[in-house]
């Protein structure tokens, strides 16, 4: 699993679901935690910690959100040299076949559909460790 | 696959009635850790908000328009938020309206997609979050669907549905 020392960027515009998600996240042990508001505030987020030297190492994002989308978060990430293998899960409530193969094809890491429960996130994040220390070592 | 489903009178539909149920009953069960009742629904002629705050969603498929509106009781909304967060509210405040807005999200995205499957073809929308009871006027066919659900400790709210 991912070390406690993690450092995680939550986005969504709404505050609730920020808290749900970083409740989650400390009771896994998880207390390096950032908080934005959507994704025209979280790219730059992203970018200067980069420039700072203390890159995000894990990113949650809602989909569906005025500004930036999660989805065209996830682009622009992926379309940076410096952000693009950061592990990037999305939550949303959009579970249709199109949307799940939209961000499929955009490179997210996995994508936990709402509503979900503590047990879901945390196999999500067990996985996505997975998937992402097997591309390492391949 | 033929063009998407509109009903002849949708606030009838047995599938879009079930489909806001179980939007209601999962989303509060995996997020909130609570069980809630569900009531007879009824079609009301005039829309009047029943609770204290509301979060309302814009849904729109094809030519059919309309508004989801969930209005809570503020001991219904605040039991939900204790359960979901750990957060004691005695008022209706900014992190309540928040939890209310997240909750219509995320209640019409589970309905949205049981009735997308069915082959309507609703789409996602940005929820807003209303303060205090209202009335809609002029903005649907004069009658709405009202399910009501309870939660253990007796406090109701109301899922309110209009389409024009």
């Amino acid at each position: 699993m991912f070390p406690t020392t993690t450092k995680f960027l939550v986005i969504d515009d709404f505050a609730t679901m920020r808290k749900i998600i970083k409740k989650v996240l400390t009771e896994l042990g998880y207390t390096n935690v950032e908080e934005a508001d959507d994704g025209k505030t979280a790219l730059p987020a992203l970018k200067k910690a980069v420039e700072d030297g203390k890159p995000f190492q894990f990113v949650i994002s809602d989909w569906n959100m005025p500004g930036m989308t999660g989805i065209d978060l996830l682009k622009a990430c992926k379309a940076d040299s410096n952000l693009k293998s950061i592990p990037f899960m999305l939550v949303t409530a959009e579970s249709e076949q199109k949307n799940i193969v939209e961000a499929a094809k955009n490179g997210v890491s996995d994508y936990v559909v709402k509503p979900f429960n503590a047990t879901t996130l945390k196999e999500k994040l067990e996985r996505i460790y997975q998937k992402h220390n097997n591309q390492k070592a391949a | 696959m033929s063009a998407a489903l509109t009903p002849i009178n949708p606030l009838l539909d047995k599938n879009l009635i079930n489909a806001f149920i179980d939007g209601v009953v999962k989303t509060l069960s995996l997020m909130a850790n609570t069980n809630v009742k569900t009531m007879k629904p009824s079609v009301e002629k005039n829309f009047q908000a029943k609770g204290d705050i509301a979060g309302m969603v814009g849904m729109v498929a094809g030519p059919m328009k309309g508004t989801m509106t969930i209005s809570y009781q503020k001991e219904a909304i605040f039991s939900i938020l204790d359960k979901m967060l750990g957060e004691k509210h005695t008022e209706i405040d900014g992190p309540v309206a928040d939890a209310v807005g997240e909750l219509a999200n995320q209640i019409y995205g589970s309905a949205k997609t049981t009735l997308n499957q069915m082959g309507f073809a609703f789409e996602m929308a940005i929820p807003t979050v209303i303060r205090g009871t209202f009335t809609i006027s002029k903005a649907h066919n004069g009658a709405t669907l009202v399910i009501p659900f309870e939660l253990e400790n007796g406090a109701k709210f109301f899922v309110e549905i209009t389409v024009c």
